[in-house]
């Protein structure tokens, strides 16, 4: 080999977002060993870093803190909102050089929809690796059980539908309601972009300059999706159903409840493990007539069926330390070579936990050739279901390649969710998101219209500020006129607060007034900052007040039932405890445990008990046979329902309050015997003895938890970025907090100047909230102790 | 098993539910308080018994097993209340307990109302040991009758044990709600993957596949050395001169390397074949093909044993054995990257964190509290009062500027900006020493003063001594503090050699989520540390969270 040349002895090349999860890490882990084995002294380091898919936080952070990795494996969805950014290094000149050696990715070898998704403004940053393609998923069995419903609804038992106006005469024909659903337009893996593509639509003009989502195809789509939905009752009826069923063994695709579904080529492998019995098939999504008969509008079209898909990418940041070796590993890594390498080590690993392997589609045609010789299973229907997918390939459509990409999905979602809902018209829907995702176009064009801000004038007025503080420091000491035992001892005075003095200046002072600053300005960190007067806080109140609301909303909802909920928990145990029983230790032990767990392992664990399925997770295997079952409740779907998933932080939160069971503990404790006593005599009950004695003695701990409980309820953070996942907010964003908008804005987008305004907002309204409960506190907490 | 122990539990809960509800009546003829408690309570029970499965039966213990929809039980515990009030109302002649009697009977009609809605609700009877029958009926209300004169015969002190019986069983009941997540975290820990879910509940008792070891002749499986580490590997071929290609099977962050070595450098090994059961045989799969269909060896029946057939994978049972799958820890740690030495650098950063933090914040928060709480200098007061102030702020606002200040140090992706801050006194902890200073004598100082002693002499020799509680509480919550420390690694670790544990364990779980035993089995040695400190420092726990809490007076 003559690369060695490239890689000095122990160059280590890192690669981040690797796919190290169960059903990938074996592959992943064979291709970068071979590429060391045959690049002596290269050392590889793969590392998920949770980076790689739409959570940018921890790649940006190294870009700007100097420390990037050599290459990042990349959801290829997001690359040209990092390419636009200046992030990543196009890859054109280095195939523009190696364009003749055999391992060189080429455009051509490559299906157009897997590469043209990676290039941005003509250059390409990306080298696709897996895609993935949709298909329908049909249940054969049931539609041969069904013959007479289906031959009596005029339709044909043996094959699947093929265009839009069929599937919703199958699925009438097919749904039961509330026993079984025909089809489900959004369950599986469509969005609408699939029914959108199919139809015609883009979603951006050609020049890429203006959005151009209200569209009438985009719209058409949009109203075929509904009509699916009113079919099985409508989108909230199809919803609670589908929460019935998560996990793939309660997959209701394999258990008869879906007959047709559309999905990824991903949940092949699902089937032949949860359902390897079923007899289903895998056909091209239907699509809308005319585009099936080639009429109208279609007339001319190539495409008979039409797929999108999405799947990964290598790139390389900028400041990449070993961009020659990084670009020698993607070579090796998309390559044939490399796909079969990584293909034939994941497939060992799955066989030797009993599993079929399946493998997955591809970007570079010849890999999924030699893929479906090599793998193709002696099942049939798994065979079929590949081919079509493979097949699927050729006329694959792919989100648009614009720096706004992420915002016109999430945009796209809510304006499906807004017309399924009836709230609004498909159009009005689809309009008000265009208008956001064109705003956002229309700032980022603007930037250059703000002045750039020199770092000399704020050092100069922090200069100011500083000798302001050392002049009043001189006045004060002048004017205390001290003996010299008082001044050694003032001295002495300085120099031990010294550390907290300095901390103060540095690490509060500083930053707060530099926050201040920044929170007039648009600051991305990579370039100056640019005066932007108050845009920052009248976003805030205008464009984004519906986020900023929601986060406080949120924080609002987890320190209101959160804080009074820990705190009455505590005080019951405590109360329990206090009458005096044996083994106080032991009760206290078990209480105050969960209250010492360390928050990522807690939240962690909680992702386990909360998981929705009734026979996977522990609190919803109680609710089964507890609440469930006496009032015939569904199990909720706490962290992935919008109505559950802060009810589920409370929960945890109430599991913590050992704490504040050891402080109610004290504070019982401290209750003079003698008012009870008095109490008694009387003749009060203990009720009442509980209120008129216990809690005014108790009512200044309560106070300083209330007021404590709420500062930290509005911060809350660790706990919703473990448990909502590094890249998402909750179900519909019942998670977003304010803590962790500001973080996502300052260190996921970049916005460092919006985040400075979110965080004196976030200030300001911590200093109200606890303004107003020292106000109220004179009407209820016990005045002795407030002295 | 499990259902019979559930049984036990049921009607354990159903007959103390029915004494309870006895003691009630028998506190209502009696006039005395505390009838809704029992009342209540014996309710409760009755209820959490009814979610028993009924189809299990046994232990020998009689019992009438009434299945109800809630609806039902709802309304029978309504007309329970409402019949006890309006006999107090009649008995003592007080009008509120007729009102209440009266909002009793009112709930129970909504309750009625909504048992008639559910045309699935029906009420059984199911019978346990003893049959339904007049002699047996009668029996029962014997019984009954018989516990009310028992009761009645109880002295006052028997009255006060089954109070303390009553709070020891609430709060037992409340100890296991709160340990059963730990129980769970346990047991997942050592659970194989199949059993993380399950139909019919979880699975508390944790099995794990037979296997038998399986010398492979055409597929061996070989032991050695990849740099310096031990692998398990698979033969996938021979280079010209003869060496071995082969493939590396375990430990886990290694997996599907593939490297080239003398024969000799190997040790064949047997397998662990699984053990598997299908229709009229015992059999180890010895092969897994291509197209997912498996090799399978017979070992029972005799007739059939030592010869091969292959079957479809669904036409195979696995054989498995009660016992604790401890290869989920060694994977969870096989599955570190290599470069961590199986996480004990994650265990080593967080060690490194903590110190500093707890040496850190010991030092800065004494010396600038004694200064507060002990030395005289203009503006002092002022200065304390911005200290307190400090407390108030929202860490989100010195967030990002702290981030750009540490960067253009280069200390990104070191440990130095989790650390270097506990140098600089924070001003909770300030607080707090301060409290324990100012109420230090002041005859000791002057003591040390009149030996001739400098400021910091008093300070170390004899003012540090006097508060070794309160600075244990400090370093105890410092060191909390930074064992949890989340945000701080999550901004400025970028590298595995440099990560903390609690930082690894969030990757981890968005990485490996997919697998809960191996998770769970490195959540569990993430807590482990933490309590086995609680359990050594207990008192300074406790004391801390007391301390902690009057802080703000």
């Amino acid at each position: 080999m003559a690369l060695s040349g490239f890689g000095r002895a122990d160059t280590t090349l890192s690669v981040w977002g690797a796919q190290l999860g169960p059903d990938s890490i074996a592959g992943s882990l064979a291709v970068a060993q071979t590429f060391e084995t045959r690049h002596p002294g290269v050392h590889l380091r793969l590392l998920g870093l949770g980076v790689g898919h739409m959570n940018p936080q921890k790649l940006l952070t190294a870009i700007v803190g100097g420390s990037p990795p050599d290459l990042i494996f990349q959801a290829r969805f997001n690359i040209s909102d990092w390419a636009s950014r200046g992030a990543f290094i196009p890859l054109d000149p280095f195939i523009r050089r190696d364009f003749n050696q055999p391992d060189c990715p080429r455009e051509k070898e490559y299906y157009e929809a897997a590469w043209s998704e990676a290039v941005y403004k003509g250059k390409i940053y990306g080298i696709p690796t897996g895609a993935d393609d949709r298909a329908l998923y049909w249940n054969r069995g049931l539609f041969s059980r069904e013959r007479e419903l289906l031959t009596k609804a005029g339709l044909d038992w043996r094959r699947p539908p093929r265009t839009w106006s069929e599937m919703l005469r199958y699925s009438k024909a097919l749904t039961i309601k509330g026993k079984r659903a025909g089809f489900i337009p959004n369950f599986g893996n469509a969005w609408l972009y699939l029914y959108a593509f199919q139809n015609g639509a883009s979603f951006l003009s050609p020049d890429g300059k203006s959005c151009t989502l209200a569209s009438e195809p985009a719209a058409g789509a949009l109203e075929f999706m509904k009509q699916g939905y009113d079919i099985v009752g409508g989108y909230t009826e199809a919803n609670v159903f589908q929460s019935g069923f998560q996990g793939g063994e309660n997959d209701p695709f394999i258990s008869g409840q879906v007959a047709m579904k559309i999905d990824g080529d991903w949940s092949l492998p699902g089937l032949a493990r949860y359902g390897p019995g079923l007899d289903f098939g895998v056909a091209p999504p239907p699509v809308p007539d005319d585009r099936y008969y080639r009429r109208g509008r279609f007339a001319n079209e190539k495409d008979q069926f039409i797929t999108w898909i999405g799947g990964f990418s290598y790139a390389m940041p900028r400041g990449c330390p070993h961009p020659e070796l990084a670009w020698e590993y993607i070579k090796f890594a998309s390559s044939l070579e490399g796909r079969l390498i990584e293909n034939r080590a994941q497939a060992s690993s799955d066989r030797a936990k009993g599993r079929m392997y399946l493998p997955r589609i591809q970007g570079l045609k010849a890999a999924n050739e030699a893929l479906y010789k090599l793998y193709c299973p002696a099942d049939p229907k798994f065979a079929e279901g590949l081919r079509v997918h493979v097949g699927l390939m050729n006329s694959a459509r792919v989100r648009p390649a614009t720096v706004v990409g992420q915002l016109l999905w999430d945009e796209h979602v809510r304006a499906t969710e807004q017309t399924l809902l009836g709230k609004l018209s498909p159009m009005a829907a689809l309009s008000e998101g265009q208008q956001t995702v064109q705003r956002e176009m229309n700032v980022l064009a603007s930037k250059g219209g703000y002045p750039e801000v020199s770092f000399a004038v704020v050092g100069a007025i922090g200069g100011a500020l500083a000798l302001a503080g050392v002049i009043l420091a001189v006045i004060v000491w002048r004017r205390a006129r001290l003996g010299i035992l008082a001044r050694k001892e003032a001295r002495w005075g300085y120099l031990c607060i010294a550390p907290w003095a300095i901390g103060f200046l540095v690490l509060t002072v500083e930053p707060m007034l530099a926050s201040l600053f920044f929170s007039f300005t648009d600051y991305d960190v990579l370039s100056p900052p640019r005066w932007v007067g108050l845009r920052n806080f009248a976003d805030m109140l205008g464009p984004d007040r519906a986020n900023v609301i929601k986060a406080f909303a949120n924080a609002g909802y987890l320190a209101g039932m959160g804080v009074p909920l820990g705190l009455a928990s505590g005080l019951a145990v405590a109360l329990l405890l206090n009458v005096g029983v044996r083994g106080i230790r032991f009760y206290r032990t078990a209480f105050y445990l969960p209250a010492i767990v360390p928050v990522a392992a807690s939240a962690v664990l909680w992702i386990w008990l909360l998981t929705p399925d009734p026979n996977k997770g522990l609190i919803n295997t109680v609710w089964r046979s507890s609440v469930g079952s006496w009032l015939a409740l569904p199990p909720p779907g706490w962290l992935t329902a919008e109505s559950w998933a802060k009810p589920a932080l409370v929960l945890m939160g109430i599991w913590g309050a050992g704490s504040g069971m050891i402080l109610w503990l004290a504070g019982l404790k401290g209750v003079p015997a003698s008012l009870y006593e008095a109490a008694e005599i009387d003749g009060a009950t203990s009720v009442r003895s509980f209120w008129n004695v216990t809690m005014p003695m108790l009512s200044p701990i309560l106070f300083f938890n209330i007021v404590m409980g709420f500062i930290g309820a509005i911060q809350e953070f660790d706990r919703v970025y473990i448990m909502a996942g590094d890249d998402s907010n909750g179900p519909s964003d019942s998670l977003l907090v304010p803590a962790k908008y500001l973080f996502t804005n300052a260190f996921g987008y970049f916005k460092m100047g919006y985040a400075s305004s979110l965080a004196w907002t976030i200030f300001a309204v911590i200093l109200i909230i606890t303004l107003v409960q020292f106000r109220l506190a004179p009407l209820w907490v016990h005045e002795e102790s407030l002295k | 098993m499990t259902s019979n122990l559930l049984y036990a539990i049921g009607v354990l809960a159903a007959w103390s539910g029915a004494a309870m509800l006895l003691r009630a009546l028998y506190l209502t003829l009696r006039r005395a308080p505390g009838v809704a408690i029992s009342a209540g309570a014996g309710g409760l029970l009755l209820l959490g018994a009814s979610t028993t499965p009924v189809y299990a039966q046994g232990l020998g213990i009689p019992i009438l097993w009434i299945v109800a929809p809630f609806a039902a039980w709802a309304t029978a515990t309504c007309g329970w209340m409402a019949a006890v009030r309006l006999f107090q109302a009649i008995l003592d002649g007080i009008r509120s307990r007729l009102y209440a009697g009266l909002i009793w009977i009112a709930a129970g009609a909504v309750f009625v109302a909504l048992y008639r809605l559910d045309p699935e609700s029906k009420i059984e009877i199911v019978r346990g040991q003893i049959g339904l029958s007049l002699v047996s009926g009668s029996s029962l209300v014997g019984l009954a009758v018989a516990a009310i004169a028992a009761m009645a015969a109880a002295s006052r002190r028997v009255r006060q044990v089954s109070g303390r019986l009553a709070v020891h069983a609430a709060l037992l009941a409340g100890s296991i709600v709160f340990g059963l997540p730990f129980a769970w975290l346990l047991v997942t820990s050592f659970k194989e993957d199949r059993d993380m879910s399950n139909a019919n509940g979880l699975i508390w008792v944790p099995r794990v596949q037979r296997t038998v070891p399986f010398l492979d002749p055409s597929d061996p499986l070989l032991e050695g050395e990849y740099k310096g580490n031990w692998v398990q590997a698979s033969l996938s071929g021979r280079t010209s001169n003869g060496s071995y290609i082969v493939e590396v099977q375990r430990p886990a962050s290694l997996r599907g390397v593939s490297f080239v070595g003398a024969p000799k450098s190997f040790r064949v090994v047997p397998k662990d074949a699984p053990v598997v059961s299908g229709a009229g045989f015992i059999g180890f799969v010895t092969k897994e093909l291509d197209d997912g269909r498996r090799v399978v060896r017979f070992s029972a029946p005799l007739s059939k044993a030592g010869k091969e057939q292959t079957f479809m994978p669904a036409d195979l049972q696995p054989v498995r054995d009660i016992a604790l799958r401890t290869q989920n820890y060694t994977d969870a740690l096989e599955a570190m990257p290599i470069e961590t030495k199986h996480g004990l650098v994650y265990l080593k950063n967080t060690l490194i964190l903590v110190v500093l933090s707890v040496i850190g914040t010991l030092l800065s928060s004494s010396i600038v509290a004694y200064a507060f709480a002990r030395l005289r200098f203009p503006g002092r007061d002022t200065l304390f009062k911005i200290l307190l102030a400090t407390m108030m702020l929202p860490g989100a606002v010195t967030l990002m500027p702290q981030f750009l200040l540490y960067r253009s140090l280069g200390w990104i992706d070191t440990l130095l900006p989790l650390w270097v801050p506990a140098f600089f006194a924070g001003a909770f902890n300030v607080f707090l020493l301060r409290q324990f200073f100012s109420q230090i004598p002041t005859e000791l100082e002057d003591a040390g003063k009149i030996d001739g002693a400098g400021v910091l002499q008093t300070f170390w020799r004899i003012m540090l001594p006097q508060i070794k509680p309160a600075l244990a509480v400090v370093a105890i919550w410092t060191f909390m503090g930074a064992w949890n420390n989340f945000m701080g690694p999550l901004l400025y670790i970028n590298t595995p050699e440099n990560m903390p544990l609690s930082y690894a364990l969030q990757l981890f779980q968005s990485e490996r989520g997919g697998e809960p035993g191996l998770m769970m089995a490195f959540a569990t040695l993430t807590i482990l540390p933490v309590l086995a400190l609680f359990f050594f420092a207990q008192r300074y726990f406790i004391e801390g969270v007391t301390l902690s809490g009057f802080g703000g007076r």
